[in-house]
């Protein structure tokens, strides 16, 4: 069989700026931990403040909406996801929670140039226009694409991982998952930390 | 330093589909045998259907550790260097464990490629010191003893063979093969049931395929999959003759005197030395890195390496030329029961078609060409990597309701098939294996430098069967239908680079697949294959590997 090279992890541009880690990650050691995935509200505080996590849930929305067609974000619990996926040391080591953060000062800079007020404050509407506004850049574009390689996780990978609650995503979309599926102990994590 | 001395009758290097046979042959026989596997030693209950496994490092070589460092001519003349990873599998068993078995054997023409279509300005294909009928007993043992399922229906190609069909049957078949069936009897072509290296019933301890719908690029839980581990290796312990050494990353064949391997030293999981001496030395680490390890090894009489004294090792790399297309069938334009077909999951296509083994048309070739073979497949299944390549449009990416309608449109309106162009790579001058003279792996040892120069006939061949799959496809009612003829390197199907011949000036192996200039130093896996005979190579390299373990066993005499 020829494999196409497109199984990488990656295929949307780098991002710029410093790499930084948020405060917490450093604390996070799957090799010891007995399970290997912690969905707990502590993960999602952990690596998102307050106000942040708020903001994201927002955009996740925009990005992923309830259009009374297929899940939303909130439906396939995108940020709690997002929270777990940051934790994998190759996306902090790509610099991920850091661009993220970054891409959030962008959205509050035209949040105020639109509405005058933080992103959480505005209409729906006028934060659609916010996110369309950013995506209109390069550099908006490719912050978008992140957090939709994100979303696209959230709704296709195993539930074990946190997102595409009981499948919803693999039903919405009729993909019928492959057996045997992985388990808390043994997932990727897992196997990863063995090598 | 030096740490512990083991001591085997046998020593091998990699444990996929090279070394498997070889194992089992020799421990059935009563010599000792030890395997140096540089990965893991995972089984069946380690193997999970899902997406994140072969995304991440897990059952590979990590980059960051030990890499390639890959040469690609560019258009003016020049290289472009990148690191790269041609790994197929860093655990017992090797890559055969995520093979999608697709088992063809090779054609008598094949051996013979220089005596059939003579030879072509540019490249250096030499006949093969063997012919079909000297392999062709060992492809019917691989069918017997690692497992073959499949069904032989007659066409103008079909290979001679001495039993009239396979052992197992056929895996279960989606209905897609119908469908293909009849179009290629419209088209006058001749539709082949593709053989498979799937258990379809139960064998030695083996289940039989299980049909999850995620088997290529995926470990097979059932232990259906013909992996050198679950058909060889498992029966080769059981002998008691047989040690698997995982987290052995060998690093060095020496030599003495008279130019005789006589020992292997490796690295183990604390990276401290290890020797092991033995009689015999196998090498099969998969084609690059067996030129690798050769080129490494350098001794008083064989000083660029062993067995290169006339600069053969790592030479004529071939990877496998050839191309991909798509048919895509949108569900509006059938009925509900035909859709209802094409959104089966578990049974296989199992297709394909050598129609142009030989393509024999004056308006495109002036002389008969070699051609090559078209698998119809599935993709492995990764759902999530698919939607990520749908997130794009005119460049920008899309999100909102539009994203959700565009996957919605992909994954429930339309179903893709998927075909697969195999041709001969052919070898030149500009495809080779030799150490790079910076880069290092974590242990301190040069990589390897590939140059993976094709030659401009392989893209012209391999267009035209890419042509012949479309039209295929269009006749089975695709409304979309593309393809595209390629020539980079896919990681997956690399062979050649220690090809044998009977002359060591232009091959780096003998007859035998003994290394020139040694009389105990074997090499089992694809690397000596002068072609590749336009299908996948596996079921060949174990055919060759299990006519390597008899070439020892005479060697060695009997035990004791």
């Amino acid at each position: 069989m020829h494999v196409d090279h497109a199984v990488n992890r990656r295929i949307f541009l780098q991002q710029a700026g410093a790499v930084t880690l948020l405060t917490g990650l450093l604390f996070y050691k799957p090799c010891v931990a007995k399970k290997f995935i912690d969905h707990s509200s502590n993960t999602v505080d952990m690596v998102f403040s307050a106000t942040e996590k708020k903001v994201i849930k927002a955009v996740q929305m925009q990005l992923f909406p309830a259009d009374n067609d297929g899940p939303s974000a909130v439906d396939i619990n995108a940020l709690g996801y997002l929270a777990f996926a940051l934790t994998d040391p190759k996306n902090i080591e790509d610099g991920d929670p850091a661009y993220i953060r970054e891409g959030l000062t962008w959205l509050e800079k035209i949040a105020f140039k639109i509405g005058s007020k933080p992103f959480l404050m505005l209409s729906t509407q006028q934060q659609f226009q916010v996110i369309e506004k950013l995506s209109e850049s390069e550099k908006g574009d490719n912050w978008i694409s992140l957090l939709v390689y994100y979303l696209l996780e959230a709704l296709l990978l195993d539930p074990v991982y946190g997102g595409n609650t009981n499948g919803v995503g693999w039903a919405w979309l009729g993909h019928q998952a492959g057996f045997p599926r992985p388990t808390r102990e043994k997932n990727y994590r897992y196997y990863l930390s063995q090598t | 330093m030096i740490n512990k001395i083991k001591t085997f009758d046998i020593c091998i290097v990699g444990s996929g589909a090279g070394a498997g046979p070889v194992a089992f042959e020799l421990s059935k026989a009563g010599y000792s045998v030890g395997i140096l596997e540089k990965g893991g030693w995972y089984k069946e209950k380690d193997f999970f259907k899902d997406e994140q496994f072969p995304r991440h490092d897990i059952f590979q070589s990590k980059q960051t550790e030990e890499c390639h460092v890959l040469e690609e001519p560019k258009k003016d003349g020049g290289s472009s260097y990148t690191t790269a990873q041609f790994w197929g599998g860093n655990i017992v068993g090797g890559a055969s464990n995520f093979m999608s078995g697709y088992f063809h054997r090779l054609k008598p023409d094949d051996f013979r490629l220089v005596s059939v279509f003579g030879k072509i300005k540019g490249a250096n294909t030499i006949d093969w010191p063997i012919g079909y009928d000297d392999l062709e007993p060992y492809y019917t043992k691989v069918e017997r003893v690692v497992g073959v399922s499949g069904r032989v229906v007659q066409h103008p190609h079909l290979e001679p063979r001495s039993h009239p069909d396979y052992p197992f049957p056929p895996t279960a078949e989606h209905p897609i093969a119908a469908r293909f069936d009849q179009a290629c009897k419209e088209m006058g072509l001749h539709p082949l049931p593709m053989a498979r290296g799937i258990l379809s019933k139960p064998f030695n301890g083996r289940k039989g395929c299980e049909y999850s719908g995620y088997c290529g690029s995926y470990g097979c839980r059932s232990g259906a999959k013909a992996s050198s581990r679950a058909a060889l290796l498992n029966q080769a312990i059981t002998t008691g003759n047989c040690t698997i050494i995982p987290y052995a990353k060998a690093y060095r064949i020496n030599s003495n005197q008279r130019g005789n391997a006589t020992s292997v030293d490796y690295y183990n999981s604390k990276a401290q030395s290890v020797k092991v001496r033995a009689r015999i030395i196998v090498v099969a680490c998969y084609s690059i890195e067996s030129a690798r390890l050769l080129l490494n090894s350098i001794g008083e009489k064989h000083p660029n390496g062993i067995g290169n004294n006339n600069q053969q090792v790592g030479k004529n790399l071939h990877c496998c030329s050839g191309g991909t297309g798509h048919g895509v069938f949108e569900f509006d334009q059938f009925s509900r029961k035909e859709v209802q077909g094409f959104k089966r999951v578990g049974p296989f296509f199992n297709r394909a078609l050598q129609d142009w083994y030989v393509i024999n048309d004056k308006k495109v070739f002036k002389r008969p060409v070699k051609g090559g073979t078209i698998d119809f497949v599935f993709d492995p299944p990764t759902p999530m990597a698919d939607a990520n390549g749908l997130k794009r449009e005119n460049g920008k990416v899309l999100w909102g309701t539009a994203l959700k309608q565009r996957l919605k449109s992909h994954f429930t309106q339309s179903k893709d098939f998927k075909f697969e162009v195999f041709c001969d790579w052919l070898t030149t001058d500009d495809c080779y294996v030799r150490l790079d003279h910076k880069e290092k792996d974590k242990w301190g040892t040069p990589v390897a430098r590939v140059k993976v120069g094709y030659h401009p006939h392989d893209k012209k061949v391999s267009q035209y069967i890419v042509n012949q799959g479309q039209r295929v496809m269009k006749v089975m009612g695709a409304q979309k239908v593309w393809g595209n003829a390629w020539s980079e390197p896919t990681p997956n199907l690399v062979a050649g680079g220690l090809r044998f011949g009977n002359d060591p000036k232009t091959s780096a192996l003998d007859a035998d697949c003994r290394v020139h200039g040694t009389d105990n130093l074997f090499v089992s896996d694809g690397s000596f294959m002068p072609n590749g005979g336009s299908v996948t190579p596996t079921f060949t390299i174990y055919a060759n590997a299990f006519r390597v373990a008899d070439k020892i066993k005479a060697q060695l005499g009997s035990v004791g």
